[in-house]
């Protein structure tokens, strides 16, 4: 069964750049959210095994999606791919369940990488 | 063609300092601006640190500067009106102006060459004693200027708009600190008389005499202006009545004792004075309390000073 | 002037650009001063110069705040100028934030100072991002306690045209510190940052 993933980010460009950056191999279907309230609405209503999760955004911000998945106890994973890389930010997000923090922005041979290490390609 | 042969060449002639340092802030290279300036030699500093070599160096403001940009990788910059200058180097204005040492624009920037990635630190010194001497001579004008509008051009003491703002201001501070103060109106007598013998300039000769022997008689604090034609004032600020009559009578009996010079002849010039002192009154009032007072001192025979008390108001209609 | 606009694509670009080299400016800064820089979503527009003074009196109805200007220069002709925004009364916090208490370095020189980490830490990222370098202008305060800093930002406006504003907040998490960052670009330098921009949409 294929993967649905999940890019949420407030950039098209952004957005796009993921989409491109992703392994040749990963086999998934793509949904996109542009800020933290779209993203939390699909997650609610579509089975999403992964997430590509932005911070800094408008509505609601990364953070504040990674607590309401905490929060709803929802079964999917995070992976959050932003330009706030300071350190005490990525501890914040590790914290709240993050699988891994990817800085932007992101290399495709950075995702692999990282999925790799997790076992989703 | 190569450049590279070309930059020392051009660092050498540069009308700017450049002085290089690693990562340890020791020197790597000073251009000639700064060898000349400082007195030094490449060779002998080469590998010093910068804060052995120049000792009087603001040291912990420089460091500072230094390791921000070292670990930003950000320039760093510093201007004369803020800081005139960080090194003590002479200038080519010795004579123009009174500064010691070159004001300075400084940049502070991160350099890596392409061979080594260690961080060194450029630091470009730009000599901005031009402009501070500029900046300075337009504060000195600006001063004069300041001082020109308030002083009046043939007796060099306060102008009439000048020295009445101070009275407004006295009088406040006087009500503030419940503090007294006395006010002094003074008029050469027969003036017009004076004018017409030894003609105008004749009288302003007599205008510049007296007030530059008056002043002489006033304490610091006192404030002398030229109230009208041949009229005066002084505001006597911790002055109560008493004491503005003594210095009143002196002024009188000095002015009386003397006679002024001009063009071999002596000219003797009395003065009559009315005093009042502040007990609440507005500016206007307390001048014209002072007025009626002069009014009545030259009523009751000229060269003498008069006080102002209550009753006298029926005086000043009398001319 | 009509020339200039952006479409939809090349201000997402940007402002996704911007996120980055601000990004990447926190993190500097963070570590530099040893605190938590918040973030906010910056605002991006091309606006006629004249509604600057306005929209910053809005901003800032109180009078006392000082504007420090700082300008930079890349390559093919992209340049432009920022300027940074703070309330007096956070003067003490800078201080204290740069461990100036203990010297006689002055409130302009702590401006200064702070406003050309602040700038050129993010103005080097954005730089990076458009494959460009900028080199710097010594920062310059525009006004002070003493003069009223909207009429200081007529006077200076009235040099461009058409700018495009970039607003960025910095807020320090420890401290109760906050400014903002304006970058202005100028009409023709905007035309340039375009074909960069397109340059970066064609990759991907």
């Amino acid at each position: 069964m294929a993967l649905t993933v999940l890019i949420c980010d407030d950039s098209l460009l952004a957005r796009n750049q993921l989409k491109k950056s992703l392994p040749a191999d990963f086999d998934a279907s793509i949904v996109t959210a542009s800020n933290g309230l779209e993203a939390l609405a699909i997650l609610r209503s579509t089975e999403i095994g992964l997430v590509f999760l932005d911070l800094t955004m408008p509505e609601l911000d990364g953070v504040g999606v990674l607590e309401a998945i905490k929060a709803e106890a929802m079964d999917c994973l995070v992976i959050v791919v932003s330009a706030d890389i300071q350190p005490e930010m990525q501890k914040r997000v590790m914290d709240l369940g993050a699988l891994a923090f990817v800085r932007k922005p992101a290399s495709a041979e950075k995702l692999a990488e990282v999925m790799h290490k997790y076992g989703l390609i | 063609m190569q450049i590279a042969g070309l930059l020392q060449p051009l660092l050498a002639q540069l009308n700017s300092g450049v002085l290089v340092l690693d990562a340890e802030y020791r020197l790597v290279f000073i251009n000639q601006f700064i060898a000349r300036r400082a007195n030094l030699v490449l060779a002998e500093v080469q590998g010093q640190l910068l804060f052995d070599v120049f000792t009087d160096l603001p040291r912990a403001w420089l460091q500072r500067k230094l390791d921000s940009v070292q670990e930003l990788q950000i320039p760093a910059f510093s201007n004369w009106e803020q800081r005139q200058y960080i090194f003590k180097l002479p200038h080519l204005r010795p004579l123009s102006t009174g500064s010691q040492y070159m004001a300075q624009n400084c940049s502070i920037m991160p350099l890596s060459s392409a061979d080594n990635n260690a961080g060194y630190i450029c630091i470009l010194i730009e000599d901005a004693t031009d402009a501070f001497v500029y900046q300075q001579q337009l504060h000195n004008s600006m001063q004069q200027l300041e001082q020109a509008n308030r002083i009046d051009g043939l007796t060099g003491i306060f102008n009439r708009r000048y020295w009445q703002q101070q009275l407004q201001l006295e009088l406040q501070r006087a009500t503030r600190y419940q503090h007294p103060l006395s006010l002094l109106l003074f008029d050469l007598d027969k003036f017009k008389q004076l004018n017409d013998t030894y003609g105008h300039q004749g009288g302003d000769a007599v205008l510049m005499s007296v007030s530059q022997q008056i002043a002489t008689l006033l304490r610091d604090t006192d404030i002398f202006g030229r109230y009208g034609g041949e009229e005066f004032g002084v505001i006597l600020p911790e002055t109560a009545l008493s004491g503005a009559m003594m210095v009143a009578n002196r002024v009188c009996q000095a002015i009386a004792s003397q006679t002024v010079s001009y063009n071999q002849q002596h000219i003797a010039v009395t003065l009559s004075i009315g005093v009042a002192s502040f007990t609440g009154q507005s500016v206007d009032e307390l001048i014209q309390q002072t007025d009626i007072a002069l009014y009545n001192a030259k009523r009751q025979g000229r060269n003498c000073v008069r006080a102002y008390a209550s009753e006298q108001n029926y005086l000043k209609k009398v001319n | 002037m009509t020339t200039l606009y952006f479409t939809e694509e090349q201000r997402d670009c940007l402002q996704e650009l911007v996120n980055v080299a601000m990004g990447q400016a926190s993190d500097k800064l963070a570590r530099y001063l040893d605190t938590l820089v918040h973030l906010q979503v910056p605002a991006i527009a091309l606006v006629e110069t004249e509604q600057l003074p306005e929209h910053f009196a809005r901003r800032y109805p109180q009078h006392n705040a000082s504007l420090i200007s700082l300008g930079f220069f890349g390559d093919q002709g992209l340049r432009g100028e920022t300027i940074m925004l703070y309330q007096l009364e956070n003067v003490g916090v800078i201080a204290q934030l740069l461990g100036y208490d203990d010297d006689d370095s002055s409130e302009a020189e702590m401006l200064t100072d702070i406003s050309s980490v602040l700038t050129t830490t993010f103005l080097n990222g954005l730089a990076e991002q458009l494959e460009n370098s900028f080199s710097y202008a010594a920062p310059r305060i525009l006004s002070s306690r003493d003069q009223h800093f909207v009429q200081k930002l007529a006077d200076t406006a009235s040099q461009w045209q058409l700018a495009l504003q970039v607003d960025i907040r910095y807020q320090l998490i420890d401290y109760s510190f906050n400014c903002d960052m304006m970058l202005l670009v100028p009409g023709e330098a905007v035309l340039q940052l375009r074909q960069m921009l397109n340059k970066v949409l064609a990759g991907f």
